[in-house]
C-alpha cells in the first residue's frame, strides 16, 4: 500500500518539475544511444573483420591430406572429392564447402614465362560478398581461365587473349594446354591477384592428371563462434578419415592475434565511453537531487520519516533510469537499424581515400555493417538504471540525515 | 640440368688427370684444387657431347622414368630432348648462357624460364632450373680448397665456400673426388647451413672413351623417400655438331 503510494508520489513529482526531468532523461537516454552505437561499431567491425579474413580464402575450417601444407607436393591429395564436398554441405553445422586445387605452373603469352599459381575451384561456391570472386560477373567456362589483376598487368594480358600454361600433373608427367583469359580480376587476396589463375575445378584436374582430386577442402561453419564443433563435425564426414582438418585459428595464428588484438583496444575504448556515459548520467542524477534540499527539509518539518524520503528519491531514479534506457534504446537500436543494411562506409568518411585497405595480404574493404544483440542492449540499459540509482541514492541519504531547519535555510 | 651439371664436373676431373699423370699424384699430398675441379667439371662434358640419358624419379607414392637425349658444347650451351615417355616425346629444355626455354609440343610453345621459376624442379625432378643453368659459374661464385682426405674411398674432399655477394641456393657444396679422380659423393648445404641434399655418383663405366661414373642419385635432405636418379646409357665426346643445333629453331624442330 505504502509502495504504491511511494511510486505515485515519485511519478507526481518527475511531473512537477518537468525541466528536470527531462534533463534527466536526455542524459541517461543519450547516453545509452552513445553507448550501444559504439557497441554496434564494434561488434560490426569483429564480425567484418572475421569475415574479411576468413572469407575468400581461409574459411573456417580446411581439410588436406597430411602433409601438403608442409611440402604441397602435387600429389598428396584428397580423393574423390565431389562425394565428400556433397556430404558436408548436407552436415548441419557446416553452412558451405568447396574443394580447391593448387599448382605452380609457368604461364605465357608470348616466349616470355611467368611464375604463377594455378587455382582450380568451384565457382559458384566461391561467389558472393567476401567471397575470393566476388564482384567477378563472368562465367568460367571450359577453356577459359580468370587472371589475376597485377598478374595481368605484369604479363600485358588482356581479356580474350590465349595464355600457355606449363606446370607438372600429380602423376609427375608434364601438364601443359592453352587457355583463353575470359576476364581479369580483383580479389581480396593480394597473392592470387599477383600470381593466380583461377580455372574451374573440373578443367584443373585435368589439366594435372588429378581426376576426382583436390588438395584443399574449405568448409564454412554456420557459427563461427562454434570452431570446435565444425572441426569434430567435419572430421565424423566420411571420406575424410586420416585427412588433417585444422581450423582458421589453427591455420593462422597470426590472423588470430590480429583480430584479438583489435578486441582488446575496442573493449578498452568501450570502457572508456561507457565511463563517460556513467559519469553524465550521475551527474545529472546527482545535482537534481541536490537541487531539492530545501524541499526534503520541508517534508522533514512536516513529519515525513528520512527512509521514506530516501524511497522516494530512489523509486523517482528508477522511474526516470527505466525511462530514459527505454528512449536510449530505442534511438540506439533505430540508429543501427538504419545503417545494418547498407553499412557504414567509413572510405566516405575519410575523404577521397581509397575504398579498400591491403594488410597482412588481405583486401579489407571500408565498409561495415553495425549490428546489436539483445544481450548488449539489455546490460547497457541495465547499467543505466543501476547508475541512476546509485547516483541518487547518495545525496538522498544525506538530505534525510539533514535537520529539517538547516536544510530549509539551504 | 643435372645431367649435364655432373657431366660437366666429371668431364674437368678427366683433363685434369691427363695433365697431372695419376702416377705424378702421390695420395697423401693434397692435390691442386683448381686443376682438379676443373678436370671434375670437364668431365661428363669435354669440347662438346652428347649423352642418352635415363632417369628414374621416385618418391614414397609414385615411381616415373624418363628417357633423354642431351648435347652440350663448352660450359654454355645445353640441349636436352625427351625421347620418352610417349607423352612427353619430343619435349625440349634449350640452355644457352643464363637462358633457359622449354619447348612443348603438345602446344608448339617455346616458354623463357623466369629467374623466379628458376629453382623449380626440372620437369618434375629433383633437379632444379637452376642446377642446369648455374654450373659453369660455381666456380666463379665459390671459394674452393681442398678440405680434407678421405680414406674409403681414397679421395679427397674439396669444400667450395660461397663467396661473400654472391646470390644463391648454397652456401657451401662439398664434393669428394677419388684418387681415380672421379667424383664419389655431392653435398649441397643451403644458406642456414643445412644439408639440403646429397648426390652419388657410382657404376665406374668406360662411355666415350672415358672412364665415368654412369649413375648418379640425387637425394634431397628434407623430403623422405625422395630422389632421382640418373643413368648414362651412352655418351659420346668431342662430336662435330651443327652450329644451329642450340638455337630457338632448332629447338623446336628437335624430336
Amino acid at each position: 500500500m505504502r509502495g504504491t503510494s511511494t511510486l505515485r508520489i515519485a511519478w507526481r513529482n518527475l511531473w512537477r518539475s518537468r525541466r528536470r526531468t527531462a534533463l534527466a532523461l536526455a542524459a541517461i537516454g543519450l547516453s545509452v544511444m552513445l553507448v550501444l552505437a559504439y557497441d554496434a561499431i564494434l561488434r560490426a567491425y569483429g564480425d567484418w573483420m572475421l569475415e574479411t579474413i576468413t572469407g575468400p580464402m581461409l574459411g573456417h575450417v580446411q581439410v588436406h591430406a597430411p602433409g601438403w601444407r608442409k611440402d604441397r607436393a602435387m600429389d598428396r591429395t584428397l580423393r574423390d572429392v565431389s562425394r565428400t564436398v556433397e556430404a558436408l554441405r548436407r552436415d548441419p553445422h557446416v553452412e558451405g564447402a568447396s574443394a580447391r586445387l593448387y599448382a605452380p605452373a609457368l604461364a605465357a603469352l608470348a616466349e616470355e614465362g611467368f611464375a604463377i599459381v594455378v587455382v582450380g575451384v568451384d565457382p559458384p561456391a566461391e561467389s558472393g560478398p567476401q567471397r575470393l570472386l566476388a564482384g567477378v560477373e563472368a562465367p568460367l567456362r571450359h577453356g577459359q581461365v580468370f587472371m589475376g589483376r597485377a598478374l595481368a598487368e605484369l604479363m600485358h594480358a588482356h581479356k580474350g587473349d590465349t595464355v600457355a600454361l606449363v606446370g607438372q600433373g600429380a602423376d609427375g608427367s608434364l601438364a601443359n594446354d592453352l587457355f583463353t583469359v575470359a576476364a581479369v580480376i580483383e580479389t581480396p587476396v593480394d597473392l592470387v591477384n599477383r600470381q593466380g589463375i583461377i580455372m574451374d575445378l573440373g578443367a584443373a584436374q585435368e589439366l594435372f592428371s588429378m581426376p576426382g582430386e583436390a588438395h584443399e577442402i574449405i568448409v564454412r561453419a554456420r557459427d563461427p563462434a562454434r570452431l570446435p564443433e565444425t572441426v569434430a563435425a567435419v572430421r565424423g564426414v566420411s571420406g575424410l578419415h586420416g585427412a588433417e582438418v585444422l581450423d582458421w585459428q589453427t591455420l593462422a595464428p597470426e590472423m588470430l592475434s590480429l583480430v584479438q588484438l583489435v578486441r582488446v583496444v575496442g573493449v578498452f575504448a568501450l570502457i572508456l565511453v561507457f565511463i563517460a556515459a556513467a559519469a553524465g548520467v550521475a551527474n545529472t542524477m546527482l545535482m537534481a537531487t541536490f537541487e531539492r534540499t530545501h524541499e526534503f527539509g520541508m517534508l522533514l518539518a512536516l513529519g515525513t520519516g528520512p527512509g521514506r524520503i530516501v524511497r522516494l528519491i530512489v523509486t523517482e531514479s528508477i522511474v526516470l533510469g527505466m525511462l530514459g534506457a527505454f528512449l536510449g534504446a530505442a534511438l540506439g537500436i533505430g540508429l543501427v537499424a538504419l545503417t545494418h543494411q547498407s553499412g557504414i562506409d567509413f572510405a566516405a568518411l575519410t575523404g577521397r581515400g581509397p575504398s579498400a585497405v591491403s594488410f597482412a595480404g588481405l583486401r579489407f574493404s571500408l565498409r561495415f555493417h553495425p549490428s546489436l544483440a539483445l544481450v548488449d542492449v539489455a546490460q547497457v540499459a541495465g547499467a543505466a538504471i543501476v547508475t541512476s540509482i546509485i547516483a541518487s541514492i547518495w545525496p538522498a541519504v544525506r538530505a534525510a540525515r539533514l535537520q529539517p531547519a538547516q536544510a530549509l535555510r539551504e | 640440368m643435372t645431367t649435364l651439371f655432373a657431366l660437366a664436373r666429371c668431364a674437368a676431373l678427366l683433363s685434369a688427370l691427363l695433365v697431372l699423370r695419376p702416377a705424378a699424384v702421390m695420395p697423401q699430398k693434397p692435390p691442386d684444387v683448381d686443376a682438379l675441379l676443373g678436370r671434375v667439371d670437364d668431365l661428363y662434358r669435354s669440347k662438346s657431347s652428347i649423352a642418352r640419358i635415363e632417369i628414374l624419379v621416385s618418391n614414397p607414392r609414385t615411381t616415373r622414368s624418363m628417357r633423354l637425349r642431351a648435347w652440350t658444347r663448352g660450359e654454355e650451351e645445353v640441349l636436352v630432348v625427351i625421347e620418352a615417355p610417349p607423352r612427353e616425346q619430343g619435349t625440349a629444355t634449350l640452355r644457352v648462357g643464363q637462358n633457359l626455354w622449354n619447348y612443348l609440343p603438345r602446344i608448339a610453345r617455346t616458354i623463357r624460364v623466369p629467374p623466379s621459376a628458376m629453382l623449380g624442379s626440372w620437369m618434375g625432378t629433383d633437379f632444379t632450373n637452376d642446377d642446369l643453368v648455374k654450373e659453369s659459374s660455381l666456380r666463379r661464385d665459390f671459394a674452393s680448397r681442398i678440405a680434407r682426405r678421405s680414406d674409403a674411398p681414397p679421395g679427397w674432399w674439396i669444400a667450395m665456400d660461397v663467396k661473400p655477394g654472391v646470390v644463391g641456393r648454397w652456401a657451401r657444396i662439398e664434393l669428394l673426388v677419388s684418387d681415380e679422380m672421379l667424383p664419389v659423393e655431392e653435398r649441397h648445404y643451403d644458406r642456414k647451413g643445412r644439408l639440403a641434399r646429397t648426390m652419388r655418383f657410382d657404376e665406374v663405366r668406360t662411355l666415350g672413351g672415358r672412364r665415368v661414373p654412369a649413375h648418379l642419385v640425387l637425394t634431397p635432405a628434407d623430403v623422405e623417400g625422395q630422389r632421382t636418379e640418373m643413368r648414362y646409357l651412352e655418351l659420346q665426346f668431342d662430336v662435330r655438331m651443327p652450329d644451329d643445333t642450340f638455337s630457338l629453331s632448332r629447338l623446336e624442330q628437335k624430336r
